[in-house]
């Protein structure tokens, strides 16, 4: 490279070496057409005659399919790769036209060269134009041999700016829908805005079923995001079709029909909810189910159509919806409805759809349409406070400071029965299936069998504040005054862990949904590790749990005591609660070992009122504030002020929460659009 | 440890690794059913420079973790457009998960937090949508946007 030859001298060269040969015989990639100039045509008439034993010997058969637009994509994987994708007929992709504009270009500059330079570059250029692969890297070898420095250069940043490939457009969909399943929501947003094929491809179903799975009623391990829950059992049925949709993408539409088919027969069969706590609301399915029961509608052929309708809507849609309201959790944007007609303190209320029933130390309930705000009815009955109510679809049950637990029927308005089996106020009462459990100042918690009518007490040092059922594990946790929050065993009647680190009395307790995932986030769990006391009689040392994490059924030596070893099917407890106590913290435990794995701080008195779902808690307290937390992070919080004295009760749904307060108000905000 | 001969598509002979190889799902599904016999075996969809970069991926893949791209990936990744496709057609040709996965997650990273005119500039796509087309197809996709 020490001598530099001149660029004309290169090409002299070269068009000597292979003189004989030359001109443009590719039509297809030929100098534009519209110069018609002499010297093109004298030198295009040169090149036909010289260059023709070159060209028959190489051209039919690597240019051929070029005329013929006929293509699907299994030819288009079997091409054999002398020339790239670029140059084969049936990869849609904006490569030549771009070619088409350079090489005008080039050919106007060429046209202010001296004639004979015209010539000599052209041959050299029709002389590449039509080599096949192999003899044109040897003739782009020469020419890198003797390119000096400079010209080296100028290759190399020429080089990287042309080669740009549509990768979306050149892969088969299978591959590029795996691309896809990489990007994060925005970019596939505006992947669909980059042409035709990529809009096709970012909008389908493949890509956002997948979505879908990662972030519904779940926080997705890479972006952090967590949407409301739609019908899961809808989500995962869907699955096999969509995987069979990437592979048959473009041949046709038969996954399409069976896609669609699939999701008729999942739908059809929502699950009823476990307990009373459904969390559907979003979904204009559940929408149409509460008209159903609210008042007494008769079924329109409206609603069934909007039923209907659901099903068929696309993924990404499905996705966006939830993706909206998430957005609106983020940024604090809600709509704020107030439910006033109390005449005292409210201090428990529950939601369904657009049920909300409040109970009010002013003795009464009120049931609230949450649509349309208005009221719907007004219980009348205790004779001192309601401090605890829950509902289902049939009944509704209520605990009261006169010490009497009621039921009534709330479509009526009628009490069914009333019972009497606490020597003190009822403070909190929670049903499922067929037990009931309440809780009373009378420092008991009674649980109350609908089937067989039996009753039976857990005793406990103080006032118990909160109490929770889990059927399936058959456990229930309480909170009492003593500063503790307590596991049973309903089978046993025994305590078997005690949660004690709180200061003062604990007001509330709740159990995690069982599907929550934590594990990553409390890995390096923090402070308290003192929170541990086995107090009960079954006397399982906390260290041995790392190794009993393991999952429910096949646990030699269950952390929950005797009565799960017994039963090796038996369902172990949730695997975390949460409790809130007039010591303003919220407390995060893991119930195997009786840890505290997290203390939220941030309310500044204490706290009556906690909720939770997999994404988020929400506490409210005798400070007026509503706060929402990340359950993985206990320092970010979101505060609502709203209320002019203590919030007393809240309830949390995928994109509203409704709280009441020592103010007589109860206050909706709600997230969605 | 045993070495075998890969053909490429170029006719190049590239001597390699039984362990290596088998990385590839279709090279081991040969190898069991041929059995050894000590010839070449031909890779028809894949050239020599690809062939050997995608051996050379090969070669350290015990480094490679699963979730993202790390610092050797990312290393490795650093090749033209071309490459990359070359790679991500013969990763999947060959039947190799992880490095078909990493060229993806290539390919992704190159799309990820760009704007559409961005992208098409990256890739060198041709905006084939109306100026109304593409407003509307914008005010489709708006609530994506974290506002």
């Amino acid at each position: 490279m020490a001598d530099t030859p001149e660029p004309s001298s290169t090409q002299q060269g070269l068009v000597v070496a292979n003189a004989g040969v030359s001109a443009n015989a590719d039509s297809n990639r030929s100098l534009p057409r519209k110069d018609t100039d002499n010297t093109t045509r004298t030198l295009e008439e040169l090149a036909r005659q010289n260059v023709a034993p070159f060209l028959a010997k190489y051209q039919p058969r690597q240019y051929a399919p070029l005329r013929s637009q006929v293509s699907t994509p299994s030819e288009q994987h079997l091409v054999n790769a002398s020339y790239c994708y670029r140059h084969q007929p049936d990869s849609k992709c904006s490569r030549r036209q771009a070619d088409e504009q350079s090489m005008t270009q080039l050919q106007s500059e060429l046209n202010l060269l001296p004639q004979s330079d015209q010539q000599g570059i052209a041959h050299v250029w029709s002389l590449f134009s039509a080599a096949p692969a192999k003899q044109r890297t040897l003739m782009l070898q020469g020419i890198l041999a003797q390119s000096c420095f400079p010209q080296l250069s100028y290759i190399s940043a020429s080089v990287r700016e042309l080669i740009r490939i549509d990768f979306l457009a050149a892969l088969p969909p299978e591959l590029s829908f795996k691309i896809l399943r990489y990007l994060d929501t925005a970019s596939l947003c505006r992947a669909a805005q980059v042409s035709p094929r990529w809009r096709a491809l970012a909008d389908d179903d493949v890509v956002w079923h997948r979505m879908c799975e990662q972030h519904i009623r779940r926080k997705c391990n890479k972006c952090g995001w967590g949407l409301p829950l739609l019908d899961r059992k809808r989500l995962r049925e869907a699955k096999r079709e969509i995987e069979l949709r990437a592979t048959n993408w473009g041949n046709n539409k038969p996954a399409v029909g069976s896609t669609e088919a699939a999701m008729v027969e999942t739908c059809s069969t929502v699950q009823p909810p476990a307990s009373g706590k459904r969390k559907l609301e979003s979904d204009e399915e559940a929408a149409a189910l509460a008209k159903r029961h609210c008042a007494s509608s008769p079924e329109s052929p409206e609603v069934d159509e909007s039923y209907f309708k659901t099903r068929y809507r696309p993924w990404k849609e499905v996705y966006r919806d939830r993706f909206v309201v998430g957005m609106n959790w983020k940024h604090k944007r809600c709509s704020i409805k107030v439910f006033k007609g109390h005449r005292d303190s409210v201090m428990c209320l529950q939601f369904e759809d657009n049920i909300l029933m409040t109970g009010s130390y002013d003795a009464t309930v009120k049931i609230w349409d949450t649509d349309t705000g208005e009221e719907l009815r007004t219980l009348k009955g205790h004779v001192a406070g309601v401090r605890c109510l829950q509902f289902d679809d049939t009944k509704l049950i209520t605990g009261s400071l006169d010490r009497s637990i009621r039921v009534w029927n709330w479509r009526t308005g009628e009490c069914i029965s009333k019972y009497n089996g606490h020597a003190e106020a009822v403070i909190a009462l929670h049903f499922d299936c067929t037990l009931l459990a309440s809780a009373s100042v009378d420092r008991t918690v009674k649980i109350w069998n609908f089937k067989d009518k039996s009753t039976f007490v857990l005793p406990h040092p103080q006032g118990v504040n909160a109490v929770k059922i889990d059927s399936v594990s058959r456990t229930v946790l309480t909170a009492c005054d003593d500063g503790a929050a307590r596991l049973w065993d309903l089978d046993t009647k025994t305590c078997i862990r005690v949660f004690h680190n709180h200061i003062g009395a604990v007001q509330q307790v709740i159990a995690l949904p069982r599907e929550i995932e934590l594990e990553n986030h409390l890995a390096d769990c923090e402070n308290d590790h003192v929170g541990t006391s086995s107090q009960s009689g079954d006397n399982i040392l906390s260290t041995l749990s790392p190794l009993l994490e393991a999952t429910s059924p096949s646990h030699p030596n269950s952390p929950f005591g005797s009565s799960f070893d017994q039963d090796q099917d038996r369902i172990e407890p949730p695997r975390y609660i949460l409790t809130s106590g007039v010591d303003t913290t919220i407390r995060l435990w893991e119930t195997s070992t009786g840890r505290c794995l997290r203390t939220f701080f941030g309310h500044l008195e204490g706290i009556w009122a906690l909720s939770a779902d997999t994404l988020r808690i929400a506490s409210g307290g005798m400070d007026r504030m509503v706060k929402i937390w990340d359950p993985r992070i206990p320092t970010g919080q979101d505060t609502y002020e709203g209320h002019s004295a203590a919030v007393n009760c809240i309830g949390l749904s995928d994109s509203r929460f409704i709280t009441g307060g020592d103010d007589y108000q109860v206050r909706m905000y709600d997230f969605r659009a | 440890m045993s070495s075998i001969t890969l053909t490429s598509s170029d006719g190049v002979d590239i001597s390699v690794e039984r362990t290596t190889a088998e990385r590839s799902v279709l090279i081991k599904n040969m190898l069991e059913d041929l059995g050894d016999s000590g010839e070449a075996i031909p890779i028809p969809n894949v050239n020599e420079a690809v062939l050997k970069k995608v051996i050379e991926c090969d070669d350290d893949d015990n480094r490679r973790k699963t979730t993202d791209i790390d610092e050797w990936d990312q290393k490795f990744m650093q090749v033209d457009q071309e490459m990359l496709f070359e790679i991500i057609l013969a990763a999947n040709y060959l039947d190799i998960k992880a490095l078909l996965d990493v060229g993806c997650k290539t390919v992704a990273n190159m799309i990820k937090g760009k704007s559409p005119e961005e992208i098409r500039k990256t890739f060198n796509i041709q905006n084939d949508f109306t100026p109304e087309e593409e407003d509307q197809i914008r005010r489709e996709n708006e609530w994506a946007e974290d506002r």
